[in-house]
C-alpha cells in the first residue's frame, strides 16, 4: 500500500483526483482516503510537524499498516532561488528547532533531482540553498517508527522562493504545482511499490503455518521454530506435503525435532 | 557505481575527501555530522540497501586497531585486526557483516594516518615479537582499493615494521596498485574461496575463482607472498567432489611452495546473525541447510563439521607443510 501524507486540502486534491481516492468518512480526527482497490491512501494532516505525526500514527491506527507499505509526504516548499514548479525528492531532512538530521534512503534512479530540506515551526521568507517546509521532520521521525527507511520519502515541489515569497502562494496555485507534477509522484510510488512487493514476500507466513498451530500445541518460543523450520521446509521440499510428513505426531516439540532432524538428515545442496 | 555520498563534516575538507570526491562527479553528496546518523540507524533494510549502497566517508574516533580472536591467529602469538572499510562491494550470501550491520552502505573511514599511528605504536610494543595486523575483517582489503588508496598508503609503513606482519584478505583482482610496486616481505595477500559452483550460488558480485587465481598467478610472480583461506567451507551432498576439485584446481595453477599459509573453518555464524541473514533471506538455501546452535553460534551439527574440516585438511597438507596450515578452532 502506498500512503500519501499532505498537509492541505489544496496539496491533496491533485492527488485525491490521480488516484480515485474517496473519503473514510467513519475517521473524523483526520481527513483520510483511499482507493477503491485499497491500494493508495491519503491522509490530510493539517499543518506542522506535530500534525504530520500524529497523522500518521492515526492513519497506521485507523488502516492496519504494515512494515513493507510505503509512506510519502507530498508538499510545497521554499527555497531560496529554484523556479516555482521544480521538484525535489528529499535526502537530508533536518529539524529548524533541535537541528536532528534524517537521511531518507535513496536505492532507486530517482526521476527528479534531490535536495535537503529545514523543517521550521514557522512560515519564513528568510530563504537559503535549501528547501524549508513545516511537516518533514514529524512525518519522517513518526513513518521511519512504523516502516522501513527505504521506503518513507519527502517530494516537495517549489512554491515560493525569494522573488516570489510567501504571500504570493495561495490555494489555487498549490493545486496546480502538485496537478503538474503528478507523474513524477506517480514514477515514484511506482518504484517503491516493486521494492515493497520483494520485503512483502519475504515476510510471508508459510501457507501450513496456521493448520499447524490450529491443530497441535505450540509455545510462544515454538511457534517463532515453527515458523522459521516451515520457512526452511518450503525452500528445502517445495513439493512434500509437510503436514503428512508429521500427520501421526501427537506435540508441537515432536514436530519441531521432527521438522529438524529431516532438515538435517536429507540430502541436500545449494546449486 | 555509487550514487549516493555521505561525507562527515568533519572530514570534508580532508585531502583524502576531496580526492575520492572528484572521482564521483556525478554522485549526489550529503554531510552529515557522524556517520552512525546514517548506518546505525534502525528500521533499515540490509537487502534493500544493498541494491544501490552509498559510500560514507568518515573519520574513525577510536578502536582504530583491536585484538582479533587467537583462534583466527596464523602464527604468530599477537594479533590485532583493523578495518578502513565497513562493509563490502560483494554480496556474499554467507558473510556476517549482514548480520552485524544495519546498513549496506560502504564506510570509508579516510584518516589513515590515524590508523598508522595506531598501528605503528601497538607495533612497538612488541618489537621484539613477531605481531599479526589483519585487514578484510569488515570489509575486503582490496575492492575499493583504485578509489580508497588503502595499499599505496599502508604498504609503506608495513614495509619500515620488520617485526609486523599484514593480511590483506580479499577475493578481489583489483591488484594494479600491489603489481606496480616492489613486494614487501611482510604483507600476505590471502584469498578466499569456495568451490566454484558454490561460489556461483553464494557470492554474488566476487570475481569468478578463476580471475581470484589469475590475480593470485600474477602477484607470485611479482613475488608477493599468497595467503589461502578456505573460509567458510560449505556444505553440500557433493562437497567432498567440489572441494577436491577446488583444491586440485588451486594447487595446480599456484606455487605452493609460494604460499604463506592456508586457514580453513566451516560456516558458522553468532545466533543473532543468523537469525537477522534468514529472515532477510528467507528463500536462501544456504539458511535451510543441516543445522546446529552451540554457544550461542549455529553452524552445521558436529558430524558434519568433523567430516568437512578432517577431508580438507588431509588434501590441504598433501600441498602445503603442516607448519604453514591452520584450521580455525572454534567451537561451531
Amino acid at each position: 500500500m502506498v500512503h500519501f501524507f499532505c498537509a492541505l486540502p489544496c496539496e491533496a486534491n491533485p492527488l485525491i483526483q490521480q488516484f480515485k481516492l474517496t473519503e473514510l468518512k467513519q475517521f473524523d480526527l483526520f481527513r483520510l482516503y483511499q482507493s477503491k482497490d485499497k491500494q493508495f491512501t491519503l491522509t490530510i494532516t493539517g499543518i506542522g510537524k506535530l500534525n504530520a505525526a500524529s497523522a500518521v500514527s492515526y492513519q497506521h491506527a485507523c488502516l492496519d499498516t504494515k512494515a513493507s507499505d510505503i509512506w510519502l509526504n507530498i508538499g510545497v516548499a521554499g527555497h531560496a532561488n529554484l523556479d516555482i514548479g521544480e521538484v525535489r525528492l528529499i535526502n537530508k531532512i533536518t529539524d529548524g528547532q533541535d537541528n536532528t538530521s534524517w537521511y531518507p534512503q535513496i536505492i532507486f534512479d530517482s526521476p527528479c533531482k534531490q535536495a535537503s530540506l529545514i523543517t521550521l515551526d514557522k512560515p519564513s521568507n528568510d530563504y537559503q540553498e535549501t528547501l524549508f517546509d513545516m511537516e518533514a521532520s514529524g512525518f519522517y521521525q513518526m513513518a521511519t517508527r512504523l516502516g522501513m527507511a527505504e521506503l518513507i520519502h519527502c517530494l516537495k515541489i517549489i512554491s515560493d522562493n525569494a522573488q516570489q515569497p510567501t504571500h504570493t502562494v495561495n490555494a489555487e496555485s498549490v493545486k496546480k504545482l502538485i496537478a503538474a507534477q503528478t507523474e513524477t509522484i506517480e514514477t515514484i510510488a511506482e518504484l517503491l511499490v516493486s521494492q515493497a512487493s520483494e520485503m512483502e514476500s519475504i515476510n510471508a507466513v508459510p501457507s501450513h503455518y496456521a493448520a499447524f498451530v490450529e491443530r497441535w500445541h505450540f509455545t510462544q518460543t515454538e511457534q517463532i521454530q515453527l515458523l522459521r523450520l516451515l520457512r526452511q521446509w518450503t525452500v528445502r521440499f517445495p513439493d512434500k506435503d509437510v503436514i503428512a510428513s508429521v500427520i501421526k505426531l501427537k506435540t508441537g516439540k515432536t514436530i519441531l525435532n521432527t521438522l529438524q532432524n529431516d532438515l538435517n538428515k536429507t540430502a541436500f545442496s545449494i546449486y | 557505481m555509487i550514487n549516493t555520498i555521505y561525507i562527515e563534516e568533519e572530514i570534508a575538507k580532508h585531502p583524502r575527501t576531496l580526492a575520492i570526491l572528484e572521482r564521483f562527479p556525478d554522485a549526489s553528496k550529503i554531510t552529515c555530522e557522524r556517520y552512525g546518523e546514517i548506518f546505525n540507524r534502525k528500521a533499515q533494510n540490509f537487502r534493500l540497501q544493498k541494491k544501490q549502497p552509498a559510500l560514507i566517508l568518515a573519520r574513525k574516533h577510536k578502536g582504530r586497531v583491536l585484538p582479533s580472536p587467537k583462534q583466527y591467529a596464523i602464527g604468530a602469538e599477537h594479533n590485532y585486526y583493523f578495518s578502513h572499510m565497513l562493509n563490502c562491494l560483494y554480496d556474499c550470501r554467507y558473510c556476517f557483516l549482514q548480520g552485524m550491520f544495519q546498513s549496506a552502505h560502504y564506510v570509508l573511514f579516510i584518516n589513515y594516518e590515524d590508523f598508522i599511528d595506531e598501528l605503528k605504536s601497538i607495533s612497538d610494543q612488541h618489537i621484539n615479537e613477531p605481531v599479526h595486523f589483519f585487514s578484510g575483517y569488515d570489509c575486503d582489503s582490496l575492492a575499493l582499493d583504485p578509489v580508497t588508496d588503502f595499499s599505496n598508503t599502508f604498504l609503506p609503513f608495513f614495509e619500515t615494521e620488520p617485526n609486523a606482519l599484514l593480511e590483506l584478505r580479499t577475493k578481489s583482482t583489483q591488484i594494479r596498485a600491489l603489481l606496480k610496486r616492489e613486494p614487501i616481505k611482510n604483507c600476505v595477500i590471502a584469498f578466499s574461496f569456495t568451490p566454484d559452483k558454490i561460489a556461483k550460488a553464494l557470492e554474488h558480485k566476487a570475481p569468478s575463482i578463476d580471475k581470484r587465481l589469475n590475480a593470485i598467478q600474477d602477484l607470485q610472480q611479482a613475488g608477493w607472498q599468497i595467503g589461502l583461506r578456505f573460509d567458510p567451507l560449505i556444505y553440500t551432498d557433493e562437497y567432498q567432489r567440489d572441494y577436491l576439485e577446488l583444491f586440485e584446481t588451486i594447487f595446480s595453477r599456484i606455487k605452493p611452495e609460494l604460499t604463506h599459509s592456508v586457514s580453513l573453518g566451516s560456516f558458522r555464524l553468532p545466533r543473532d546473525y543468523f537469525r537477522k541473514l534468514e529472515k532477510l533471506y528467507p528463500d536462501e538455501m544456504l539458511f535451510a541447510s543441516p543445522q546446529a546452535e552451540e554457544n550461542n553460534n549455529i553452524g552445521y551439527p558436529k558430524d558434519i563439521r568433523e567430516e568437512m574440516l578432517g577431508f580438507c585438511k588431509d588434501i590441504i597438507t598433501q600441498h602445503i607443510p603442516g607448519n604453514r596450515f591452520f584450521p580455525c578452532h572454534e567451537m561451531i
